[in-house]
């Protein structure tokens, strides 16, 4: 073995850096994942007595294949990249937010009540004033089960999915109540809804600009997406309470022994999770509909976790995960034109898709832990100023789990 | 106000109660062999979706009659619900996934899940099926039916499954508690080390706990559909698998005392549909009305969580044995 240790291999493995091993590592897994979902799609495919490579095919063209295509994907994506983004901050500090859906529906009513009732304000000055009161809509749901789990230890899973019950209960209360309608025409049929909101306060149409159908309802809300995730990442990356966050998310015991306030901590990134997710709804009543709906179950905030797990809680993969998801959702287009394959077929193949990146990228992490070990033990014996190991990709699901350690503190 | 609505809610209460019930005997069998399970309403939707078919499928198509076809229906709701729990058991035991993230997974899979086999199975419906399926006769409970001033209503007409679910506590509390194989279950959840060096295999008895937990909720969820509602309607499951597990955590992961948190529980899902025009409630918004039964699970999750003591090694991943 001594005479193995000088040859240049070895040399070679060890000077690798190894961001770019985890990097190579996950996108391994990730190459894997989509290999796994799409054969498995095929043979469902088969079944249907189609031909996967025509099906698959058609999918990408309805969603890439022309400049409306490529307008509904990135309209698709851009709530889906805050809900995202929202999940993924207090993934970081080993938390759940399963309450985005509650969190973004609560924010639609602040945001609506601010449209009404700012109309003054010119549109310069309506429309930050307007996602400022979404956030801070967001932040206010989010700080419920943030303050319970820091006080009393209730699990947010728990407390976030019933929070989300109320929120529903509580925009179909504001629409039948303060918000209710009173613009429409005497003896129309109108369903239920707030008023109009005012031209100045929307976001305006930037499909025009670039040939895109104004139905896509592409917005500049998307550009305000890349722009949170670029912050979301200089967050947990550059700042202190990233630093805390990650500590806390992968080992709540050295966090505190450290000195991080563990309580502090997670109610901060609750706080800005519900930040975030108060910007999901904006591009439905600001973009879309220019009002408040009664609500409809979408499911953004729990697409979102979706969303989260496949850019494995990166912003910027987060920012390519949620097009490859507008990608398959717009996909659904082209399966109920022209095949005999439902449209269902396309939420099997993204519920395929999260379930084989959940899965390959824990054994990737799991491998590469395994020979950073080695390799960390190796570098030890031979060289002693070798580097020391710093795992410095993005954290993933497991390093939530430590917290399941402390009773009473979990499900 | 008349206690006809007061026996009225009660009857209601015990319909709750059984989804509530079963779903938490479910997360109990899991969380005891130390896998946590969030996924409880997952499987309880793919329990409805493919129990509402199964009653339709064993009644009419194959004809069995009006006692055993909706019975089958039902245990095939089990059955489908174990086998999608099955991905929660690869997932966390074999490839130790997080049991959370798998939770989520499971949750996120049964929506799409339950719109692709109702597509299927309901002549391309993919959000509901025809209502007015074939359900079990109901039953008077005798004795209590006949009950003075009203209360008799609360113990007539209702599913024997109601019945099941209730007398369902002596097996699980028995087998549990009083055999080999329920203590090797729990042991596995306390200290998996320790029981794998007296040679019990850890993954195969957190494989059993989990599908377990599959076919509870899956009954469960058929229940809810067949029984209850008379038909499959997406998003029917209204957050009771999540009820359900603030309902066992809150009873100390014991199968005695979930059978009183299940009630409590579901009587407050009950208010809602029946109590709405009681003294102090009528003030409500109807709204409000409907936000009882969360606030009533965030209430007692707040209030008691920190005096309850989970499995020991439930949410940890056991590396000893088994898996990749």
């Amino acid at each position: 073995m001594a005479t193995q240790g000088l040859a240049p291999p070895i040399a070679v493995a060890r000077t690798r850096p190894a961001w770019l091993e985890t990097f190579a590592g996950q996108a391994l897994a990730l190459l894997a994942s989509f290999a796994i979902a799409l054969v498995a799609g095929s043979l469902l495919i088969i079944a249907y007595g189609e031909n996967p490579i025509d099906v698959y095919t058609s999918i990408l063209d309805a969603s890439l294949g022309s400049a409306d295509g490529i307008g509904y994907v990135l309209a698709i994506a851009t709530p889906l990249i805050f809900s995202a983004l929202a999940v993924s901050v207090c993934f970081k500090g080993g938390m759940f937010n399963i309450g985005v859906e509650g969190q973004y529906l609560v924010a639609m009513i602040t945001a609506a009540v601010a449209e009404l009732n700012l109309d003054f304000l010119p549109g310069p000055l309506l429309i930050p004033a307007v996602l400022i009161a979404a956030m801070l809509g967001g932040m206010i749901w989010a700080a419920v089960p943030g303050v319970l789990k820091v006080r009393t230890g209730a699990h947010e899973v728990v407390t976030t999915i019933m929070m989300n019950g109320i929120a529903v209960s509580l925009v179909g209360w504001a629409l039948n109540g303060p918000l209710h309608y009173n613009d429409a025409p005497e003896g129309a049929f109108v369903d239920l809804r707030s008023n109009v909101f005012p031209p100045e306060g929307l976001a305006g149409d930037l499909g025009a600009k670039f040939g895109v159908t104004p139905g896509a309802h592409l917005s500049w809300l998307l550009f305000l997406a890349i722009v949170a995730a670029i912050v979301v990442w200089f967050l947990i990356r550059r700042t202190r309470l990233g630093y805390e966050a990650r500590a806390v998310g992968s080992s709540p015991g050295s966090a505190k022994a450290g000195g991080v306030s563990i309580g502090s901590t997670q109610l901060r990134l609750f706080l800005i999770s519900g930040a975030l997710a108060g910007l999901v709804g904006m591009h439905l009543i600001l973009a879309d509909r220019g009002y408040l709906p009664l609500n409809y179950v979408v499911g953004l905030g729990f697409t979102g976790i979706a969303v989260a797990f496949l850019g494995q809680n990166n912003p910027i993969g987060i920012i390519f995960a949620a097009i490859l998801w507008g990608i398959l959702s717009r996909g659904e287009v082209a399966l109920q034109i022209s095949s005999q394959v439902p449209r269902e077929f396309i939420i099997i193949l993204q519920g395929l898709l999260i379930l084989t990146v959940v899965i390959t990228y824990q054994i990737a992490k799991r491998r590469l832990a395994a020979r950073q070990l080695q390799r960390a033990g190796l570098a030890g014996e031979l060289e002693d100023s070798a580097a020391p190991e710093e795992s410095s990709g993005p954290r993933g699901p497991e390093d939530t789990g430590a917290e399941a350690l402390e009773p009473g503190k979990r499900i | 106000m008349p206690f006809t609505d007061i026996a009225v809610a009660i009857q209601i209460s015990f319909t709750y109660f059984t989804i509530i019930y079963l779903t938490g005997l479910g997360g109990l069998f899991s969380e005891r062999s130390g896998i946590v399970n969030i996924g409880l309403e997952g499987l309880m939707i793919v329990g409805t979706v493919t129990g509402a078919f199964g009653v339709r499928f064993f009644t009419d198509t194959v004809g069995l009659g009006s006692v055993w076809g909706p019975l089958l229906g039902l245990l095939f709701g089990a059955l489908c619900g174990a086998i999608f729990a099955s991905i929660h058991a690869v997932a966390t035991i074999t490839f130790r996934v997080d049991h959370i993230v798998s939770g989520v997974v499971i949750n996120l899979i049964a929506i799409g899940l339950a719109r692709f086999l109702s597509y299927a199975f309901f002549n391309g419906q993919s959000t509901q099926s025809d209502p007015g399926g074939p359900h079990l006769a109901r039953l008077d409970v005798p004795g209590l039916s006949s009950l003075p001033g009203g209360l008799d209503r609360a113990f007539e007409g209702l599913s024997p499954m109601v019945v099941v679910a209730a007398l369902m506590v002596i097996p699980v509390w028995y087998s549990l508690y009083r055999t080999r194989w329920g203590l090797r279950l729990r042991s596995c959840g306390e200290n998996p080390e320790a029981t794998r060096s007296l040679g019990v295999s850890v993954p195969q008895y957190r494989y059993q706990g989990v599908l377990l937990s599959g076919a509870f909720a899956g009954l469960s969820g058929a229940f809810l559909a067949a029984e209850v509602i008379g038909n499959w309607r997406e998003g029917q499951t209204l957050g009771l698998g999540f009820i359900a597990l603030a309902a066992l955590i809150l009873s100390n992961w014991n199968p005695i005392r979930l059978m009183f948190f299940a009630w409590l529980f579901g009587f407050a899902v009950a208010i809602p549909l029946r109590l709405n025009d009681a003294p102090v409630i009528s003030l409500l918004p109807e709204q409000f009305i409907r936000m009882i039964p969360y606030v009533v699970t965030i209430v007692a999750i707040a209030g008691f969580v920190g005096r309850v003591r989970p499995p020991a090694a439930a949410g940890r991943a056991y590396e000893g044995g088994g898996g990749s």
